[in-house]
C-alpha cells in the first residue's frame, strides 16, 4: 500500500499481474465508480484512469498484497482530485462539514431508531440502494467498501486514508443515517416500525 | 453467525452500558473480533433485550446491503478499453 518503489518488474510480470491481479476487480471497480458518480460516463472514466494509474505506478505495487484494497485506493483519490470537482451530481455536503458537526459530541451510540430488523428484511433492493445513494459521499463510500466489498477496518483506514477509529465511527454514523432513511421508507409504505411496542 | 434465540422475558430491558455494547456488537458484526468476539456476543444477547435488537437491526442492515443492493452491469468494451490502452501506452 505504500508508495516505496521496490524493484522493478519485468515487462512479463506486469502484463501477469495486471490481468492476474488487477483486471479480475473491474466489476467491483465500476460498481463502486458508480456509486460515487451516479454516472455510467464518468463511471467509466474513473474506472479506465484508474488501471491507467494502476499499471503506470505498478512497481510499488507489492505481490500479494491487497491488489484489490490498492486499487480502490487509487480510484477514490483520482475521485476526490478530479471527478469530485465536476461531477455531474449536484453538490452535496462534504463530510468534512458532517462530521465536525457530528464530532461536538462523542459518537452516540444509544439507539437512534425504532426501526425494526423484519422491515428492513421486508425492504426490496431498490429502496436499499435508493436509500444508500441518499447518503453523502463519504458515508456512502464507508458502507460501500464495509459491507458491499467486504473491506475490513484496516484496509478501509487505508483506502481513505484515516485512522482505524475514525473509520469505525464514520461507519457507525453512516449506519445510523442510512437507518434513518430507511425508516422513513419503511413508515411511507406503511411496514411494521414501533407501533406494535409497548411501554 | 448461529444466534440462541430466547424468550425476550429472560432478558434485561436496560442496557447496563449501552455505548461500550453497542459498538462491541458493532465490531462483532463486521468481522473485526473473531472468535474472541463469539462468546462475548452469546452472552449478550442472552441477556440483555436492547442488545438483542439492536444486533439483529444491524445484521439486517448488513444482509440487505450485501444482498439486495442493485448492481450496475459493467459496459461490456470496457475491459477490452483498459487492455487497448494500456498496449498504446508502452
Ligand atoms: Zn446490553
Amino acid at each position: 500500500m505504500s508508495e516505496v518503489q521496490r524493484r522493478k518488474y519485468s515487462q512479463e510480470e506486469k502484463t501477469a499481474i495486471f490481468d492476474g491481479e488487477f483486471m479480475p476487480h473491474i466489476d467491483s471497480m465500476y460498481n463502486f465508480a458508480f456509486r460515487l458518480t451516479f454516472d455510467e460516463d464518468d463511471a467509466k472514466d474513473l474506472v479506465q484512469d484508474t488501471y491507467m494509474k494502476a499499471f503506470r505506478f505498478i512497481n510499488s505495487f507489492e505481490q500479494g498484497t491487497n491488489a484489490k484494497a490498492w486499487l480502490f485506493r487509487i480510484l477514490k483519490n483520482s475521485f476526490i482530485n478530479e471527478y469530485r470537482k465536476k461531477s455531474k451530481q449536484p453538490a452535496k455536503v462534504d463530510y468534512q462539514e458532517v462530521e465536525t458537526f457530528y464530532n461536538s459530541d462523542d459518537v452516540d451510540y444509544q439507539s437512534t431508531t425504532d426501526l425494526r430488523a423484519e422491515s428492513v428484511k421486508d425492504m426490496l433492493g431498490d429502496e436499499i440502494s435508493n436509500a444508500l445513494n441518499a447518503l453523502a459521499v463519504d458515508f456512502r463510500t464507508v458502507i460501500i467498501l464495509a459491507d458491499l466489498e467486504g473491506f475490513t477496518y484496516e484496509e478501509m483506514a487505508k483506502i481513505l486514508d484515516i485512522p482505524i477509529g475514525t473509520v469505525r465511527s464514520r461507519l457507525h454514523r453512516a449506519r445510523n443515517l442510512l437507518k434513518d432513511q430507511l425508516k422513513e421508507y419503511a413508515q411511507s409504505m406503511g411496514y411494521n416500525t414501533d407501533e406494535e411496542e409497548e411501554d | 453467525m448461529e444466534i440462541n434465540d430466547q424468550a425476550s422475558g429472560e432478558r434485561k430491558l436496560q442496557c447496563d452500558d449501552v455505548s461500550k455494547c453497542f459498538q462491541l456488537l458493532e465490531s462483532i458484526l463486521d468481522g473485526e473480533l473473531g472468535d474472541s468476539g463469539k462468546e462475548v456476543l452469546k452472552d449478550k444477547l442472552a441477556k440483555c433485550q436492547p442488545c438483542f435488537e439492536h444486533f439483529h437491526l444491524e445484521q439486517a442492515i448488513r444482509d440487505v446491503l450485501k444482498t439486495k443492493c442493485t448492481k450496475q452491469p459493467v459496459p461490456t468494451e470496457l475491459a477490452d478499453s483498459i487492455r487497448q490502452m494500456i498496449q498504446e501506452s508502452k
